[in-house]
């Protein structure tokens, strides 16, 4: 019997916004321990929250960069549970009337047709503190940090569309694309600024049915969210062909054994409408002043590098694949830099470094103008290739202008021929035999010979003018 | 018995005064009003030996205005009901001129009737909230208690003013208290519910009579009838969402970070159970295991209780829609409110002051104007539409005046 995998997803983000939701503290969750903390975001009797602006504008930007539509209204309830990690006995979430619903997004899949997925809706809730399990000689203790209690966040909940792993890692890598674009969120698993659930149930092919759904938790990368979903796939498949029900509960990823574990679950309740925080009445004007802000988006941007630089697709998506990458490619341009070929050096040599490096563009000393010297440098043959390489590894760590690494490190081309001229000379008269060979018609011998010529320049002969060079006084 | 009637006095001497709106006005409040580093348990084990950590924003503006704050007096368990609370007594005996009151069900005012006091409960969302350690955040609100009605005129003054900080305050403009003495009050329309006529008892109703006749003989304003259909839902609507709205803001009350935490817990289960448990009073903890009941096994209850309170906010207002303000009895003499331990009894003793809470709109108790047969001053409790405080207490002012020097009885 073959079984149809239904996945949806609910996706928390960690909004960027500088203060936490409802307080001034400063949002950074990996500060010394209850270092960012007040009567707000600590629940002290008598506190009130005050929802932050640029959270609701965040949220925002993120939705509209998911193709939602933001509601005119929307308001915030209490989710009510107790549990440590939850000071004042209620999450401030927006269960009943979320900022925004009906969104979507395009995946290819794995049979390489466009598909779209839907998102029932996004809503804004604050994010709980942080649990620390150790032991204090053999005693367990439970330590609270109190720094992302109150954190902006927003939650995605797909629609079920998902038939496969394959499908729930393309929509994860699309939504991480576009979310980062809308400049919301870095939307990294690895960091916690993004984490994952997955809701999967399998059914017989070509029914519409959604039977009971099992929840996988604690995914700390993308291809772990597609292996704990391929697993669970598998274990429900047995579970159903061994003749057993299937019960809705909460499973936890392990990454080392790569399985999922059933977990206790959280005591869950209702959610009733929050007294102290007002609705959100979203204007117009505002709403029109927050779609300004949303940037030109990665498969527009494609397009438009195609035909308006002439890349291949396959460039053209590389380079749009971030912002700021995209932005820093533009920004190059407008030095002089041949569009493909700033292209084809961003993706098959900057990209590479900084993945090697785990750092933003940005977070380097390469800036627009420094990368298009060194390119300006390669066409005017200052340098040769192999050294422009070399250079561009090190203009990613060191912030001297290119001409002085070019210079200092000793790479820069000789291709004046009047020096290069003795260097033939020499090896023309140091290696009569291979000389006779070549003007006997054994042509091969050319690139031993221009060897030898490299070799005594120490490498810096510009190779063209060293051929012609050797093509004259051979001939 | 003063002595025991304050959880905190304030010993250092006030500063001279000086040209100041309320002069050196002596407020008391109750404990759970914000003062850094004043003790602030609400009246409840759960906040044992908390101390508050920045004063509320009334707080601070009672201050600016000149006021001198002489300390807190006991209440009921987190200001639900009034056992135990002894701030109108001080006042009666006249410790203060005022006295601060959170007034959910209409403690404030009912305290005020049994202390032949003036008790006024403002409209919601004009008072900032900020550092008041509240249960029913959409019901309650800041009440003033004195003997003059003017100084609660000049402590409002004080008081309502924009916080920041308060984001659910109103987004209307605030009301204009230093208007209150130019407001034409002479022709002031009133009226009376009818269905609120059928619940009373004959001892009540003969008392709210002779109340009437004594308003429109002397102050010269007649009153009429209007209907209120649905009044009788005003009591279960502030039971279920009051009830709810408890459950949840209750909720942080887990004796982790201050407050009673149990000396015997295996587990973090067990603590929160036996300081919770042991925190609360009976009162507290039935209302709080309704308000849960509603939340868990009954949310689509909930759900129409909150639809009834709008209707009920339009039935409200459509009354109001040809009057200045409705006339109540505050006090119902055969409910203590002092003595009631379950929530019914509660309940029953504010059965006409809680309508206000429910509709947010401003409500003030009169003293002196009608004694029952056994010579009880029962207060006549006035509620004027949103946001229509000023003239509400120009009303008052008048009735009063046009009242003195005649005998209760």
């Amino acid at each position: 019997m073959t079984y149809e995998p239904v996945i949806g997803l609910e996706i928390h983000v960690q909004l960027n916004a500088a203060t936490k939701m409802f307080c001034d503290c400063p949002n950074r969750p990996g500060d010394e321990p209850n270092l960012n903390t007040c009567p707000v975001c600590l629940w002290m009797p008598g506190a009130l929250p005050v929802l932050s602006a640029e959270a609701l504008d965040k949220a925002t930007l993120a939705c509209l960069a998911l193709n939602c539509t933001v509601q005119p209204e929307s308001a915030f309830d209490q989710k009510v549970y107790y549990y440590p990690d939850l000071p004042k006995g209620f999450q401030l979430s927006q269960h009943h009337r979320p900022l925004s619903r009906n969104g979507w997004l395009d995946i290819v899949d794995e049979h390489g047709q466009t598909k779209r997925l839907g998102i029932h809706h996004i809503h804004m809730e604050e994010d709980v503190a942080k649990l620390i399990h150790e032991t204090e000689g053999r005693t367990p203790i439970s330590l609270v940090d109190f720094n992302r209690a109150g954190a902006p966040l927003i939650e995605i909940v797909t629609e079920p569309d998902m038939r496969s792993p394959y499908d729930a890692v393309e929509f994860l890598k699309a939504l991480r694309t576009q979310i980062r674009y809308s400049g919301a969120s870095d939307c990294s698993l690895e960091q916690g600024t993004m984490r994952v659930d997955a809701n999967i149930s399998l059914r017989s092919p070509g029914t519409d049915e959604l039977n009971t759904k099992v929840e996988v938790k604690n995914m700390n990368s993308i291809r772990h969210v597609g292996d704990a979903i391929a697993y669970e796939i598998d274990r429900q498949r047995e579970c159903l062909e061994k003749g057993e029900a299937i019960v809705l509960h909460t499973r936890l990823w392990d990454p080392d054994k790569r399985i999922t574990a059933p977990m206790r679950s959280k005591f869950s309740g209702p959610c009733v409408p929050d007294p102290s925080v007002p609705k959100i009445s979203v204007a117009d004007e505002w709403l029109e002043g927050i779609k300004a802000r949303v940037p030109e988006m990665p498969a527009r941007k494609i397009e438009r590098f195609i035909t308006q630089y002439g890349l291949s697709r396959e460039e053209a998506a590389a380079v749009a694949q971030e912002r700021d990458l995209s932005e820093f490619f533009e920004a190059a341009l407008s030095y002089g830099t041949p569009s493909r070929k700033a292209a084809s050096w961003l993706t098959a040599q900057v990209l590479p470094s900084l993945r090697d490096q785990d750092r933003m563009i940005a977070e380097t000393p390469l800036t627009p103008e420094r990368f298009a010297s060194l390119l300006a440098m390669l066409k005017r043959e200052d340098i040769h290739a192999n050294a422009a390489k070399e250079v561009l590894l090190a203009l990613l760590v060191d912030d001297k202008p290119p001409e002085e690494i070019v210079d200092t490190r000793g790479f820069r081309q000789v291709s004046d021929s009047s020096r290069l001229e003795s260097i033939v000379d020499h090896v023309i008269a140091a290696y009569p035999s291979d000389v006779q060979e070549y003007r006997n018609g054994k042509t091969k011998v050319l690139g031993f010979l221009m060897g030898q010529a490299m070799k005594s320049s120490e490498g810096k002969a510009n190779p063209k003018v060293l051929k012609d060079l050797f093509a004259r006084k051979l001939a | 018995m003063e002595s025991t009637a304050f959880t905190f006095r304030e010993t250092s001497l006030p500063s001279p005064p000086s040209p100041s709106p309320l002069g050196h006005m002596r407020v008391l409040i109750q404990p759970n009003l914000s003062v850094r580093g004043w003790p602030t348990s609400a009246g409840s084990r759960a906040l044992e030996g908390f101390e508050a950590l920045e004063d509320a924003t009334i707080v601070t503006l009672l201050s600016k205005a000149g006021a001198f704050l002489i300390g807190s007096a006991h209440m009921s368990e987190l200001g639900l009901g009034l056992s135990g609370d002894t701030v109108a007594q001080l006042i009666a005996q006249g410790q203060a001129q005022i006295g601060i009151m959170t007034d959910t069900l209409g403690e404030a005012r009912l305290a005020a009737a049994h202390a032949r006091l003036f008790g006024f409960k403002p409209s919601q969302g004009t008072v900032s909230r900020l550092g008041l350690i509240g249960l029913v955040p959409s019901m309650e609100c800041c009440g003033v208690v004195g003997r003059n009605l003017e100084d609660i005129v000049s402590a409002m003054t004080a008081i309502s003013k924009r916080d920041p900080q308060d984001v659910s305050m109103t987004k209307e403009a605030l009301p204009d208290f230093d208007s209150v003495p130019s407001l034409r009050s002479e022709t002031a329309r009133l009226v009376v519910v009818e269905e609120y006529l059928d619940t009373l008892e004959s001892r009540e109703a003969r008392a709210f009579e002779h109340a009437l006749r004594r308003i429109e003989r002397h102050a010269g304003l007649p009153v009429k009838q209007v209907h209120l259909p649905d009044y009788h839902l005003f009591a279960p609507i502030h039971q279920v969402v009051g009830s709810v709205e408890a459950s949840s803001s209750a909720g942080k009350y887990d004796g982790v970070r201050y407050g009673h935490r149990t000396p015997s817990a295996r587990n973090w289960n067990e603590m929160y159970l036996n300081s919770r448990g042991e925190s609360f009073n009976t009162l507290i903890k039935s209302y709080l295991f309704q308000g849960a009941y509603f939340q868990f096994e009954r949310y689509a209850s909930f759900e129409n209780a909150c639809r009834i309170r709008a209707r009920l906010l339009d039935q409200a207002r459509e009354a109001m829609a040809d009057t200045d303000c409705l006339v109540f009895l505050t006090r119902r003499p055969a409910h203590d409110p002092y003595r009631a331990a379950t929530i019914k009894a509660t309940y029953d003793a504010f059965a006409s002051t809680l309508a206000a809470n429910v509709t947010g709109q401003p409500s003030i108790q009169i003293p002196g104007l009608v004694a029952d047969s056994e010579d009880d001053d029962l207060g006549v409790l006035l509620t004027g539409p949103a946001l229509s405080d000023p003239l509400l207490l120009s009303i008052a002012l008048h009735i009063s005046k046009s009242n003195k020097g005649v005998s209760l009885t």
